[in-house]
């Protein structure tokens, strides 16, 4: 299982945004194996959303092994799913990048209602990322710039 | 007024609670000309949004009972999407343009015949424009086969050292994917990913050390070389040394007769300035089989320093491993 040896680097196993009553915005999953299915993944999601409700302070849970790294603003809760044997900080990096890049792109708007206006955008930031589960960049600036491609829209400079 | 309920239901996102057919039949504006690219890329990113909500890699019988997404996109339907997609090329937009990339690589396993784009994403591949080298990259390896593969051979070779950041990255990632298809043609790169490990860029030495690794993994004399090698100083990448470790800790691990350096190297690198490699040290000291309590002290300190830490994720990440470093110690 690509998932579980040490020197895999398929460390993500998903990226999911949700809403503030824990529907899904966008979700990519990459682990194939434990979130095969859309009931799966449903499953999942709205077990991680009750238990981040309890406890917005605390930014990170284990659940059924896996875990779990959240950052939420307003209405929107965003996670970075991992193994339980994965290096927190790495999957922290991620999710700070994933935040911030999208807090960006929105220019510090991270509210549903620009996500969803910027749906294309947002997509290509989770491709910028991560891909099929391994980190694929976690700076800030480059993702923004590679993804942000309406130049008249944003620029890097008003951040 | 139907219609607004429905939005309200699904609190004004208009992606809720899309319909595949209606969605497919939208996608029929990709065959007019002139191209209007804003509603293009509104369609297709309709068509992820579908495709993500029902996504899997067989995507049959499953998800026919669940509402919200609709049935899935049979292989029909995502091979006349795949081929309207195709038209889209013609058109100069870049957010369309990396859309299209994307919705090739989702459709990649839902359609058939998707090679014909073979010959348009090589184009892209060796263009002048970065941003859709990369994704071009990523998006040609995941329908290309191993017969392909060949043909595209030298391109990959070149990718691999380009000095563009995200196209070496998209490479060496891809190349690390096919490896699961054709380990042979890979194993040819193995001189150009060694030379990409000594990128400035640190997601690029990350990924070229990782496929190095996977290249050399069946040889444990090569990989001993390799952690040696690298140890010394010449990584600047976080993501990269904390990869080292574990290697390092897998060959301490899987062999007792393993070289002593391996783990002063990893001892060393509970000294390092990111806490994401300190942490990864630690980590690895306190997984390791044949630790003992007097080795294992430094890495405690360093966790219990940890513990006080304003991030939530490291002092969940340092009491998770000093609660197992205690199970350990008091198993001694």
């Amino acid at each position: 299982n690509l998932f579980r040896d040490n020197t895999s680097i398929y460390n993500v196993k998903g990226i999911v945004i949700l809403d503030q009553d824990g529907n899904r915005v966008i979700a990519k999953y990459y682990d194939k194996k434990m979130f095969g299915t859309v009931k799966e993944q449903k499953a999942f999601e709205k077990s991680m959303f009750q238990k981040t409700q309890r406890n917005t302070s605390a930014e990170i849970l284990l659940l059924d092994g896996v875990t779990c790294l959240y950052r939420s603003n307003v209405d929107l809760y965003i996670y970075v799913l991992g193994s339980n044997r994965e290096n927190e900080l790495i999957l922290e990096s991620l999710l700070n990048c994933v935040y911030d890049s999208i807090s960006t792109v929105l220019r510090k708007v991270v509210e549903k209602k620009a996500l969803i206006d910027n749906m294309d955008t947002i997509i290509l930031i989770l491709d910028e990322v991560c891909d099929e589960g391994v980190v694929m960049e976690t700076d800030v600036q480059a993702v923004v710039s590679r993804c942000a491609l309406r130049g008249d829209e944003i620029s890097l400079t008003d951040q | 007024m139907k219609r607004d309920k429905k939005d309200d239901e699904s609190g004004g996102n208009i992606y809720a609670n899309l319909d595949k057919t209606a969605v497919l039949q939208e996608a029929r504006a990709f065959n007019e000309t002139p191209l209007n690219a804003r509603k293009c890329s509104l369609i297709l990113t309709k068509l992820l949004y579908l495709i993500n909500q029902g996504q899997s890699d067989n995507p049959v019988t499953k998800y026919t009972t669940l509402p919200f997404a609709g049935e899935p996109i049979g292989r029909t339907e995502a091979t006349g999407a795949f081929f309207a997609i195709t038209k889209l090329w013609q058109s100069k937009d870049p957010t369309l343009r990396r859309l299209v990339y994307l919705a090739i690589k989702e459709l990649s396993v839902l359609a058939d015949d998707v090679i014909i784009v073979t010959s348009s994403l090589t184009k892209d591949m060796t263009g002048r424009e970065d941003v859709y080298r990369a994704s071009a990259i990523r998006a040609l390896c995941k329908i290309t086969d191993t017969a392909m593969l060949q043909t595209i051979e030298r391109y990959m070779k070149q990718a691999i050292v380009d000095k563009n950041g995200a196209v070496a990255s998209a490479a060496l990632v891809s190349s690390l994917h096919l490896m699961k298809k054709s380990v042979e043609v890979i194993r040819r790169w193995a001189n150009e990913v060694q030379e990409a490990v000594s990128s400035e860029n640190h997601m690029v030495q990350y990924h070229a050390l990782a496929l190095l690794y996977h290249i050399r993994s069946v040889d444990r004399l090569a990989v001993n070389k390799l952690v040696q090698k690298f140890s010394k100083n010449l990584l600047r990448s976080p993501f990269a040394i904390c990869y080292l470790i574990r290697i390092a800790a897998k060959l301490l691990d899987e062999d007792e007769q393993a070289d002593p350096s391996l783990f002063t190297f990893i001892d060393s690198c509970l000294r390092h300035k990111s806490e994401m490699v300190v942490f990864e040290a630690a980590s690895a000291l306190v997984n390791l089989k044949t630790s003992t309590a007097s080795e294992l002290a430094p890495a405690i300190s360093v966790l219990q320093l940890f513990c006080s830490s304003p991030k939530a994720a490291l002092r969940f990440a340092a009491v998770k491993t000093l609660n197992k470093a205690s199970i350990l110690l008091s198993l001694h």
